[in-house]
């Protein structure tokens, strides 16, 4: 019985072998083409965030440079080490990770393959306890995602100030999805800006433990509006958007994340950007000019990185001009909205 | 095992990736090149897709046993994600803890630790089915959900937490991880790549000792009995004098012992520390597909962790050169166990006489039944069928 | 634990309450399809697959079409059809029921994904407008008692129907002849096949008709309480949704119940911006209310045709 199963299988296997190699493509070598590799994160590329933006970037630099680029999605984490590795061991010229729940599988296998460029959004290359291993062949891309919360957190609080808000109650709130640093950082920016501009207003901090079910973010959003929050900061990813929407319904505001979110609710009225597209292209870029840099690169409102998007709503000009007054004094370093939430 | 089957759901899904205008030969060529390491054309390299197929393949078939032995006892454990997710915790804890112990000491407890901390997550279902009857398929997805936010609440913000503001645990004493087979040197070059790049770790030892001990334990054993006897009928091991209650507790206990020590061998074999990942895990889940696809038996488990763990490991070479969406590995696992399931249809038909209708009893009887004709009358090794 | 001070006020908000209702027909709808499709003696746990398949269809027809309800008919026969995969798998090809509903959930989650990429591409599936929801409707002088008011009569339109589908199903499942026709079917399929009745058309339309309901609160959730589609978006209601079929005995009032429990557990979960008390215990909340009651009150929860127990009709 198995021996007859097993000389199946070995049939089986040599027809499949030979139909693999009639129905592959020969990808015939050409001069010198830079081979980049893209590995997302689980949320997969239609995210509606930061792996769908580092997508972007990719597309870019292959219609600018003309390189070779290829996506992986990692289903799970356990997907992250073999990712990395497949592109890694295939001889390609710069593998890219995205999210900061990669830098330990980007740590290991920059280790593995020192002559690969390794480039990872959000995170260093670290070991197991966090630590940057700072390879050589290891570019982070970090971004102060607190910079463009601060942004849109300014104009969340001169909404409120200048009682310009749905219902003045001097109330605004963040929903997170899970309690991680690019989330917090975020939230951090917007709280303090926000407290900034109006140090009387309120700001409520919740979490909806969530990045995929609308609902879920909705009803913490709901919650929320219910306690009087009438300009809702989503930092949850495709639950999100479920904050948008309970803006929306309710008849205040939210603000977008990652991406200009202008059209996903009438009730957006900016967005807080983190232009890992920006990022990923730059990253290529510099490897295509042979000018590769290890170490961190930071992406922030100083380098347009980071930035906000004016969106559903015509801003008064005293608000663009405080906007454009902090913006000029992060840039300058006079102003540094903090990484870690405000008390 | 069912080779038709797998055939005919790779058929079904290279018409669906014709369909949607993609490319079915080469989206398998992808697959086949990611899942076994053969006709890889992208320069990919062949042991190490083979490895990383061994790495998925290690829980899924300890995991696999876990769902298959309650199986038997007419019992449906859905729960073996939570369990694993119990023993992945405990490991880390102990693992933590106790990270200075030398080798010798830490490695057995924190898998001893795993195995017991599974025992007891799938001993409280058992136990609430034994006693007042409340039906596992309920008590275990509710326990599932406890241990995920136990997880959460451990790694984040919590007693085992790495730094503030991070989603993961402090890594494990070096005492407690499980030896990868090859060295772990990025400077050894073996078969073109350096050595460490093999994930290959010891627990495959230890997952293909549990399969052994499930079937040791199901066919040579008189505990083994009662379980098979359990499943059959509860009427008839009762008269047979089997205490049924007692049989089902010990069944839980055992399998969660399995789950528990899936998880605990993930932690030390490969992550060597917990990280929220775990929160969305699916392995368990996919054990229960490993148990149903290798009908049960030990070899056939192996077999069909062998075969997941390959479509798990092809689906991302699959996207990177064929560009087609990993998720068509998913609709290939649910078409191959269509088709799985579509083929008991034989095995049952001979043994209900004259019947024209399904086995009005639901689950579990009704899972129990088909695998107990299944193979209630061979010896493990051909419990696979036709 | 802290925060229980903070739980009780909130306890007494109409709004809690009302959010509470929402969550739970999410899971009712898939549960009473449930009940339908074991009363009738097929297993069926794939509720959370022909969830996500409506979710995802009710927003592709929408966004093609701009009309909720017809989107959301599109979204219950796509759960039907699902579970007519299912139904013909498990009914016509007598494989086993557990593994047909695993795969049903797998395949929804696979095909779904991979039909947004085939039909969306990578970019966004778009986002319904507001008007093309399925809307709010605050019933005429109900909606403005106080309390209760806005708990139950100011909700989305499909509540008010999953509400109308409960009571019709338990009256239809317990005091009809239908009723007594399915649970027939799936306590005793020879006895009532003797009888004259026929066992395979009743098992298909009951299993469909679970598709049905699952299909349609996958639009609720899709184009109702949300307004697009995320992968994996139904995020395991499902599976809730077969817990609390189980819990409550496979009768729609028991199941209904066990809704409640849950969706209470999540709507005081959704407050955890102003209540203080660590968000992971309260998450588990519901999950271990569920066991604690399984253990204590409950009870022995048997499904239909269990080993031969007799089942006197109409004495439920």
């Amino acid at each position: 019985m198995v021996r007859s199963q097993l000389r199946f299988l070995a049939l089986v296997g040599a027809v499949l072998m030979i139909v693999a190699a009639c129905g592959s493509t020969s990808s015939g070598s050409t001069a010198k083409q830079v081979k980049v590799g893209l590995v997302t994160d689980v949320g997969g590329l239609n995210d509606k965030s930061f792996n769908h933006l580092a997508y972007v970037g990719l597309q870019r630099a292959i219609a600018d440079f003309n390189v070779k680029g290829d996506v992986t999605e990692s289903k799970t984490g356990d997907d992250y080490v073999p990712n990395l590795t497949n592109f890694a061991s295939k001889g390609y010229d710069l593998v890219i990770g995205v999210g900061f729940l990669m830098q330990e599988a980007v740590g290991t296998v920059s280790g593995q393959f020192p002559n690969v460029h390794f480039a990872i959004i959000d995170g260093a290359g670290t070991d197991a306890s966090g630590k940057d291993l700072a390879h050589a062949n290891v570019e982070s891309l970090f971004f102060k995602e607190q910079d463009a919360g601060a942004m849109v957190g300014v104009i969340a609080g001169m909404l409120e100030k200048d009682k310009k808000a749905p219902g003045n109650t001097n109330v605004i709130s963040a929903v997170g999805g899970v309690s991680i640093p690019p989330v917090n950082h975020y939230i951090a920016g917007y709280k303090w800006a926000a407290t900034m501009e109006d140090p009387g207003i309120k700001v409520l901090v919740g979490y909806s433990n969530d990045f995929t079910d609308p609902a879920k973010c909705k009803s913490v959003a709901q919650s929320q509006i219910g306690a009087k929050s009438e300009i809702l900061f989503q930092v949850a990813g495709g639950c999100g958007l479920g904050v948008l929407q309970a803006a929306g319904q309710a008849k205040v505001y939210s603000i977008g994340v990652d991406a200009d979110q202008k059209d996903a609710d009438p009730s957006v009225i900016a967005s807080a950007l983190k232009k890992v597209d920006v990022a990923t292209y730059t990253a290529i870029k510099n490897v295509v000019n042979n000018q590769f840099q290890s170490g961190a690169l930071t992406f922030s409102i100083a380098n347009d990185g980071a930035g906000y998007s004016l969106d559903n709503l015509q801003l008064p000009s005293d608000i663009q001009a405080e906007l454009d007054k902090v913006q000029a004094a992060i840039k300058a370093g006079t102003m540094t909205p903090p990484a870690d939430i405000p008390a | 095992m069912p080779i038709a089957s797998v055939l005919f759901a790779f058929l079904v899904g290279a018409i669906i990736v014709a369909v949607t205008r993609g490319n079915p030969l080469s989206a398998y060529a992808g697959l086949i090149c990611g899942g076994f390491g053969i006709a890889c054309t992208q320069g990919e390299n062949p042991a190490l897709q083979i490895s990383n197929t061994i790495v998925f393949m290690i829980p899924l078939i300890t995991a696999g046993v876990a769902v298959a032995l309650p199986f038997r006892a007419g019992l449906f454990n859905i729960g073996a994600e939570g369990q694993l997710l119990a023993g992945a915790m405990a490991c880390t804890a102990l693992g933590i803890k106790l990270h200075d112990w030398p080798a010798v000491i830490l490695l057995p407890t924190v898998l001893v630790g795993g195995m017991l901390a599974g025992a007891f997550w799938a001993g409280i279902a058992g136990v609430l089915k034994a006693t007042v009857g409340a039906h596992e398929v309920v008590t275990t997805i509710m326990l599932n959900y406890v241990a995920q936010w136990l997880l959460r609440y451990l790694i984040i913000g919590g007693p085992l937490q790495l730094a503030a503001g991070t989603s993961k645990s402090l890594p494990i004493g070096k005492g407690a991880e499980l030896a990868t087979i090859l060295p772990n040197d990025n400077s050894l070059i073996i078969f073109d790549l350096p050595a460490s790049v093999y994930r290959v770790h010891t627990g495959l030892v230890i997952a293909v000792i549990a399969a052994a001990v499930f079937a040791i334990l199901l066919w040579r054993t008189s505990l083994g009995y009662e379980i098979r006897a359990a499943g059959q009928s509860q009427k008839a091991a009762r008269y047979a004098g089997v205490s049924v209650r007692r049989t089902i507790i010990v069944t839980m206990l055992i399998a969660g012992a399995f789950s528990g020590l899936a998880g605990a061998v993930q932690i030390a074999g490969v992550d060597h520390n917990l990280t929220d990942k775990y929160f969305s895990d699916t392995t368990g889940f996919d054990a229960i597909a490993v148990a149903l696809l290798g009908l049960g038996s030990a070899v056939g488990i192996v077999l069909a962790a062998l075969l997941f763990g390959a479509l798990h490991s092809g689906g991302s070479v699959m996207q990177a050169d064929a560009g087609i969406s990993s998720s068509l590995v998913l609709v290939l696992q649910a078409l191959i166990l269509f088709s799985i399931a579509a083929n008991f249809l034989n095995a049952i038909k001979l043994r209900i006489p004259g019947l024209g209708q399904a086995p009005s009893a639901p689950a579990p009887a009704g899972v129990g039944a088909a695998l107990m004709t299944e193979a209630a009358s061979a010896p493990p090794e051909q419990a696979g069928g036709t | 634990m802290g925060g229980l001070s903070d739980i009780f006020p909130l306890l007494l908000t109409s709004s809690l309450w009302q959010t509470t209702l929402l969550l739970a027909v999410l899971l009712l709808l898939p549960a009473l399809g449930g009940v339908i499709s074991e009363r009738s003696g097929v297993v069926n746990i794939a509720m959370e697959g022909m969830m996500l398949t409506g979710a995802f269809f009710a927003v592709w027809a929408d966004l093609n079409w701009h009309n909720a309800w017809l989107a959301a008919l599109v979204a219950v026969i796509a759960g039907g059809l699902m579970a007519l995969i299912h139904g013909v798998v498990s009914i016509r090809f007598r494989a086993d029921q557990i593994v047909s509903g695993i795969a049903i959930n797998i395949f929804a989650a696979g095909l779904t994904v991979y039909l947004v990429r085939t039909i969306y591409g990578l970019q966004d599936v778009g986002h319904v407008g507001q008007s093309e929801l399925l809307p709010n409707w605050n019933v005429p002088v109900l909606s403005t008692i106080p309390f209760l008011g806005k708990v139950l009569f100011q909700q989305n339109v499909i509540v008010y129907v999953a509400l109308i589908l409960l009571v019709l199903v338990e009256i239809v499942l317990f005091r009809t002849q239908l009723g007594l026709r399915i649970r027939a079917v799936g306590e005793h399929p020879q006895a009532a096949d003797t009888a004259g009745l026929n066992v395979y058309l009743i098992r298909y339309g009951a299993v469909v008709t679970s598709g049905l309901l699952s299909g349609l609160a996958g639009a609720l959730l899709a184009i109702g309480v949300s307004n697009t589609f995320v992968p994996n978006m139904t995020d395991g209601r499902g599976y809730i949704a077969l817990a609390a079929m189980i819990f409550g005995k496979w009768t729609p009032r028991g199941a209904f119940v066990a809704c409640l429990i849950f969706g209470l557990g999540e709507a005081i979960y959704a407050n955890n911006s102003t209540i203080h008390v660590s968000q992971y215990l309260l998450s588990m909340l519901p999950y271990l209310l569920t066991l604690i009651v399984l253990a204590g009150v409950v009870g022995r929860s048997t499904p239909p045709a269990a080993d031969g127990i007799p089942y006197a009709p109409g004495s439920e």
